[in-house]
C-alpha cells in the first residue's frame, strides 16, 4: 500500500462524487414520486391498478438491477426511429438518463412496497378520528394519513436509500465516470487494482455512514411518540 | 313530523327521521326516529349486536345509513341515491356538519404522532381554521378542565386509557360541538378508570352540553340522562325518563336486559 498513490487516487475519485451524488438523489426522488403512486394505486386503485402494481414489483424486484440497466441502454436503441419521432432521442441516447430511467424504476419497485407497509400501519380508528372531526379526504391525507405512514416507513426507506448509492457504482457499466467507473479508469491505467478499490469503498463507506446518522436522527426527532417520556432533567439532578 | 312534542317547538340539536341500515341483507337498523333537544342528554341502551352504535355512527355518517335522513340543528345532511343504498351528496356540508358534531370512541383514536395538545387544536386550527393562538388558548383550559393541564406536551401513547379518553373528550369539546357523541367511552377501560371519565362526562352533562351516549354504565344512564332509549335489534323497544324505564320497564326485553346490568 503506498500512501502517495491512494492520496493522488482519492482526489481522482472524489471527482466522480457529484455524479455519484447526483445520480443517487435524481433517482431516488423520481422512484420515491413513482414509488408513492404505485403504493396508493396497490391501496386505492381498482383491480386493474392493483394488478399493474403488482406485475410492476415482480419484475422490476425480480429481476437484477445491472440487467435492467443494459435492458434500458441497448434495448432502447431497438425503437430509436419511434423515439426520434416523439422527440426522446436525444435524451434517451444518454447513458446518464438510462441509468436514472433504471435506478429509479428499479427503487419505485421497493419503494411502494415499503410505503404500502406504511400505510397499512395507520389504523382505521385515527383514520375515522380524522373524518369524524369533519376532514376532507385531501387534508386526512395531509394530517393523518401521510405523516404516520411515513414515519413508519422511515426506518425501511432509510435502508433503501442507501441501497441505492451503492446501486449507483453499476452505472460505471454503460461509460458513465462515477466513483466506480473512475476507480475501473484508474485500474486500466495503473494495474493496482486494490489500492484503488480500497480508496473508492472508503469514499462510499463515509458516504452511507453521514446519511444512516442523518437518517437516524431524523428518526429520532419525528418519533418522539414511539419513546418512553424523558425524566425531567431538573427532577433528577437538584443542584439548587 | 316524527314526534309530536306539544311543550317543545324548540328545533332539535339532533334529529334522526325513519332511520334504516342494512350490511348486504343484513338489516341492522330498522326505522329509527329519534331527536334530542337542547341540553338534552339522552343514554342509549341495548345488548350488543341491536345497533346502538351503528345508530349513534350514522349521526356523523361514520356510517352511512341506507334510508332515512339525519338532521343537525334543522338542517337535513344532504343526502342521493347511489346503487342500492345512499350517499352524503353534498362533501362541504358534510365536512360543516360533522365538525359541529363532537364524537368520543370506545379505544380514544388519539392521533399517535400529535401531542395531547397538537390532537385539541387540530380540527380547529385546519378543519374549522379558526386563529392558532385563540385554539391553543381554548385548548389549554379545556385540558385544565378535564385534568390533564400538566400533560399537553404527552403524546397519547404516554398516558393511561382514562387520560387518553379524557383528551378525547378535550379534543371533541374543542371543535365547539352543536353536540356530543359518545360511543362507549368507557368499554375499553380498566375498572378504577372508569369513574374518571364518567365523572367528566357528569360535569358536561351539568353544564347544560346536549349528549348522546352509547353504554353499559347503567348508574350514569339512569342519574345523568334526561331520556333513556332502549335498542333491541334494530328498533327502538322503549324510550323514557329514567326514572320510569329502569323502575318499570314495560317491556319483557327491557326488564331482561336491566336484571342482566345491575345498576
Amino acid at each position: 500500500m503506498d500512501p502517495i498513490f491512494m492520496w493522488e487516487t482519492f482526489k481522482v475519485l472524489l471527482g466522480g462524487l457529484p455524479l455519484t451524488l447526483n445520480l443517487a438523489a435524481t433517482s431516488v426522488l423520481i422512484g420515491g414520486v413513482l414509488g408513492l403512486l404505485l403504493a396508493l394505486g396497490a391501496l386505492a386503485g381498482g383491480r386493474p391498478a392493483r394488478a399493474f402494481v403488482a406485475a410492476y414489483v415482480f419484475v422490476f424486484r425480480g429481476s437484477p438491477l445491472l440487467v435492467q440497466i443494459f435492458l434500458i441502454y441497448y434495448g432502447l436503441g431497438q425503437f430509436r426511429p419511434a423515439l426520434q419521432a416523439m422527440g426522446l432521442w436525444g435524451i434517451l441516447r444518454e447513458p446518464y438518463w438510462c441509468a436514472i430511467i433504471a435506478l429509479s424504476l428499479n427503487t419505485a419497485a421497493y419503494s411502494s412496497e415499503i410505503l404500502r407497509g406504511g400505510f397499512r400501519a395507520v389504523t382505521i380508528q385515527q383514520i375515522e378520528a380524522g373524518r369524524a372531526c369533519g376532514m376532507s379526504g385531501l387534508l386526512l391525507m395531509r394530517r393523518i394519513v401521510m405523516p404516520i405512514a411515513l414515519r413508519h416507513a422511515l426506518p425501511a426507506y432509510g435502508n433503501e436509500i442507501i441501497l441505492m448509492v451503492k446501486a449507483t457504482a453499476l452505472a460505471s457499466i454503460i461509460t458513465l465516470m462515477e466513483v466506480t467507473g473512475l476507480a475501473g479508469k484508474l485500474i486500466a491505467e495503473t494495474f493496482r487494482a486494490v489500492e484503488v478499490f480500497v480508496v473508492a469503498g472508503a469514499i462510499y463507506l463515509s458516504l452511507n455512514f453521514a446519511l444512516s446518522w442523518a437518517l437516524s436522527r431524523l428518526e429520532h426527532r419525528l418519533t418522539p411518540h414511539l419513546r418512553p417520556r424523558p425524566v425531567p432533567f431538573a427532577k433528577v439532578s437538584p443542584h439548587a | 313530523m316524527p314526534e309530536s312534542s306539544p311543550a317543545e317547538d324548540a328545533v332539535p340539536v339532533v334529529a334522526l327521521d325513519n332511520l334504516h341500515k342494512s350490511y348486504g341483507g343484513l338489516e341492522v337498523l330498522k326505522g329509527i326516529s329519534l331527536s334530542a333537544k337542547q341540553g338534552e342528554v339522552v343514554s342509549i341502551l341495548g345488548s350488543s349486536g341491536s345497533g346502538k352504535s351503528t345508530m349513534l355512527r350514522c349521526i356523523n355518517m361514520l356510517e352511512v345509513p341506507s334510508g332515512g335522513t339525519v338532521s343537525i340543528a334543522g338542517e337535513p345532511i344532504a343526502m342521493r341515491r347511489r346503487g342500492t343504498g345512499l350517499e352524503p351528496a353534498d362533501k362541504r356540508q358534510l365536512s360543516r356538519m360533522r365538525s359541529e358534531v363532537g364524537m368520543v370512541f370506545q379505544s380514544f383514536n388519539l392521533w399517535s404522532h400529535m401531542t395531547i395538545l397538537e390532537n385539541v387544536i387540530e380540527a380547529p386550527v385546519h378543519v374549522q381554521r379558526r386563529p392558532r393562538a385563540e385554539c391553543i388558548e381554548e385548548a389549554r383550559a379545556l385540558l385544565a378542565r378535564v385534568g390533564l393541564a400538566d400533560k399537553h406536551d404527552h403524546y397519547p401513547g404516554h398516558l393511561s386509557g382514562g387520560q387518553q379518553q379524557r383528551a378525547a373528550i378535550a379534543r371533541a369539546l374543542a371543535q365547539r360541538p352543536k353536540v356530543m357523541l359518545f360511543d362507549e367511552p368507557t368499554s375499553a377501560l380498566d375498572p378504577e378508570l372508569v369513574g374518571e371519565v364518567l365523572r367528566v362526562m357528569r360535569s358536561l352533562a351539568e353544564e347544560g352540553r346536549t349528549m348522546l351516549v352509547v353504554t353499559h354504565e347503567m348508574a350514569f344512564a339512569r342519574d345523568v340522562s334526561s331520556r333513556v332509549v332502549f335498542l333491541h335489534q334494530g328498533c327502538i323497544e322503549e324510550e323514557g325518563c329514567p326514572q320510569e324505564v329502569f323502575a318499570r320497564p314495560a317491556s319483557q326485553r327491557l326488564k331482561q336486559f336491566l336484571s342482566g346490568h345491575q345498576a
